[in-house]
């Protein structure tokens, strides 16, 4: 191993060292530059979110329990579209009301942003840039919530660091980047449940 | 005397016979782990069919049990019918072989495609599963969180040091593909695992080309994206490739046998595209590992 191999190794295990810390922490996201009542704020954002994606996860659950069981996999993909669709259908309807920032509620987005600006403007910015920029970053789409995510349009690549910075979610949920929104999204439903508009810098 | 001509034959077919004598065989030891790789495959398209054709013929002289699939595995949508004609249709020979598949997600592929039991995700994104002497780690790579990052942690450290570690997932950690490249920032969280843990292989897709690049940090990358798709003239020239190729779909074939990993990649008319083998390197983080 060369001298910079060695140096550019011993620079990833920190890194990768330091991301799991900060995500093994509570729900501290790591802004070590930040000040500490910038931090307790965000963490406020997120703690609020959190319960917010929790209640939704809890009627997802329950409304899954009324369908015809998924539980095992199936040769059968009619059965995986079937499901995916009756339970889209159900989550609408128990949520036909729900609105842009129910669960992205105002200290939520500022923590979001906030943990945005910072990636991107700090040591990871270009390579996050860069990782976008190489996922198939869509242009013109828009979704909004209760939308179903159109079927065969690929998912930008969601930078890994940022993501390590993001408050965990439950397998039913995770973020995906729409355009410059982050989107909420219901994996098993395939449902837009919140998003953030513009929170992703114009020019990536 | 021998006639001229008799001779010339004779002649000719020594040439021929010693030429073949230096080509690459699969050793097809009993017990060895025969697989196939394909990447980028689901589009539903001709040529598709015609890469799957030909991984049916070379089944016949190289009988592999079972194919990973380095992701976007239906392009398009996810229909019943994109599962037939992306899917069903083009691999139904090596489905009726009983030939399983495990596969990876790419940003092509709904993630629900983890409960359609014929790509054995066992309705997750990432798992992992053992043949022979081979424990294989399929990632998401789409959405390296923590949790999967942890989970990537403890199996690899859980696998000990004694078999081959091969991962694959969709985007590639090292790429000359002139459309997506290198993964690097997924490098920089995954890759420190897999050195410290001893992963041997990489398999991944994305680009729509093949490549082997040289090994980084003693581990093997491939990419191979070009199963369906292709992107001619997809390939950048860069001192990381050691044999690559954008001019045709292709596939891998690859044996494990002990220590060596043997490889072929074919394109879908069966010219060899690369092949070689692979001796398992023995890193000193890993022995380090061993003796704690």
């Amino acid at each position: 191993m060369t001298t910079k191999r060695r140096l550019e190794y011993l620079m990833n295990i920190v890194m990768l060292g330091m991301s799991l810390a900060t995500v093994g922490g509570k729900l501290g996201r790591g802004q070590a530059a930040v000040s500490p009542s910038k931090e307790a704020k965000n963490e406020a954002g997120f703690k609020e979110f959190m319960d917010h994606v929790q209640a939704y996860v809890n009627l997802h659950k329950s409304i899954e329990s009324s369908l015809p069981a998924l539980k095992k996999p199936t040769d059968q993909p009619e059965k995986i579209a079937n499901h995916q669709q009756a339970l889209a259908q159900k989550i609408r309807e128990a949520r036909r009301h729900a609105r842009r920032g129910d669960i992205f509620s105002e200290e939520a987005m500022e923590a979001f942003r906030h943990t945005v600006r910072e990636e991107f403007g700090g040591p990871h910015g270009h390579s996050a840039r860069t990782t976008i920029r190489q996922g198939e970053p869509l242009k013109t789409i828009h979704l909004h919530v209760n939308e179903t995510y159109p079927d065969g349009v690929p998912y930008t690549t969601l930078p890994p660091t940022l993501l390590l910075k993001f408050p965990k979610l439950p397998d039913q949920v995770a973020y995906r980047i729409v355009v410059r929104d982050l989107i909420l999204l219901d994996v098993e439903a395939n449902l837009v449940i919140d998003r953030i508009p513009d929170i992703f810098p114009e020019t990536i | 005397m021998p006639k001229p001509r008799t001779f010339i034959l004779v002649l000719v077919s020594l040439i021929v016979f010693c030429a073949r004598a230096d080509e690459f065989r699969f050793p097809l030891k009993p017990g060895s782990v025969k697989f196939a790789a394909i990447g980028d495959m689901g589009t539903g398209e001709g040529p598709q069919y015609e890469v799957a054709d030909r991984m049916n013929t070379e089944r016949q002289r190289f009988p592999f049990d079972f194919v990973i699939m380095l992701g976007d595995n239906i392009y398009g949508g996810s229909s019943p019918k994109d599962f037939e004609r992306k899917f069903e249709r083009p691999y139904k020979g090596l489905l009726d072989a009983s030939v399983k598949f495990y596969a990876s997600l790419g940003n092509h592929d709904n993630p629900n495609e983890r409960f359609y039991k014929p790509f054995n995700m066992n309705g997750s994104n990432y798992y992992t599963f053992k043949k022979g002497n081979v424990r294989f780690f399929a990632l998401d790579s789409n959405y390296m969180d923590a949790r999967q990052l942890a989970w990537l942690q403890k199996e690899l450290q859980d696998s000990g040091t004694g078999d081959w570690k091969i991962c694959f997932f969709h985007h590639p950690l090292y790429s000359s593909g002139k459309t997506h490249g290198s993964s690097i920032e997924l490098r920089s969280l995954i890759e420190p695992l897999f050195i410290k843990y001893g992963v041997d292989a990489v398999f991944s897709g994305h680009d729509h080309v093949y490549e082997r690049v040289k090994p980084e940090n003693g581990i093997y990358y491939f990419t191979e994206g070009s199963s369906g798709q292709l992107r001619p003239d997809g390939l950048a020239q860069t001192s990381m490739t050691d044999r690559g190729f954008a001019s045709d779909r292709t596939f891998m074939l690859v044996e494990v046998a002990g220590d060596v990993l043997y490889f072929e990649t074919l394109s879908r008319g069966g010219a060899v595209v690369d092949s070689g083998e692979l001796r398992r390197p023995v890193r000193a983080s890993e022995a380090a590992v061993q003796n704690k």
